[in-house]
């Protein structure tokens, strides 16, 4: 998949959740760890669904977590 | 390494040795001085293939008792996203591997060369398939 044009401050908000790790993080999306770990490098992009119960793990908003990064062409 | 990953490196490395015993077998099969077969080549490669099929069960039980949490959590979209990624390129490598034996049959005509040729093509097809999925499990995406 290559680098997605959306950027995330997953490793902050970990941060700042009492230094969540993202094995809990990946038990409270439903997802493992290395998706967590591919998300968190930009590696992957996740499903809207996947990306709003990040969000939702962290309680801020989904715009809190994940930026697109503007002038990226289709695809890219 | 995630339990899917460890799946798939140990069906391919698997998969790799079964690729070679069935060329090896139907090649190289022992068979006395007239030239008759001393075991019969379908009846060594089903040998062969029994040995795969029990050692895929064991070593996945194996690597399953070591991280059982991470064996038992079913596949997330990325890991299914990977599965469907190396599925469409095996697919394509199965397709030119069918057409391919179709068309050494036509130059061979042997019905036993064909069915040879076909469970090679699956075979490479299925390596292609696995050999995808690690790629892509390495590279994160």
């Amino acid at each position: 998949m290559g680098s997605a044009p959306i950027d995330n401050n997953i490793r902050r908000l970990r941060f700042e959740h009492g230094e969540m790790t993202q094995q809990a993080l990946a038990e409270q999306v439903g997802v493992t760890r290395q998706t967590i770990n591919a998300i968190e490098l930009g590696k992957y992009s996740p499903s809207l669904e996947v990306a709003f119960r990040i969000a939702a793990a962290f309680n801020v908003p989904l715009e809190q977590v994940f930026q697109y990064r503007k002038g990226t062409a289709p695809n890219e | 390494m995630s339990f899917r990953e460890k799946s798939a490196w140990i069906s391919f490395v698997l998969l790799l040795l079964l690729t070679g015993a069935f060329v090896v077998s139907h090649h190289f099969h022992p068979h006395d001085a007239q030239g008759h077969d001393l075991i019969n080549p379908a009846t060594l490669f089903f040998g062969i293939l029994l040995v795969f099929v029990l050692l895929q069960i064991v070593l996945h039980v194996v690597v399953a008792m070591q991280s059982p949490a991470d064996a038992r959590t079913p596949k997330d979209e990325r890991e299914r996203f990977i599965e469907l990624r190396a599925a469409r390129i095996g697919f394509y490598t199965l397709v030119v591997g069918e057409l391919t034996s179709m068309a050494l049959f036509h130059l061979h005509g042997r019905a036993f060369f064909l069915m040879s040729s076909i469970l090679l093509a699956i075979f490479i097809a299925w390596l292609v398939k696995l050999g995808t999925e690690i790629v892509l499990y390495r590279r994160g995406a």
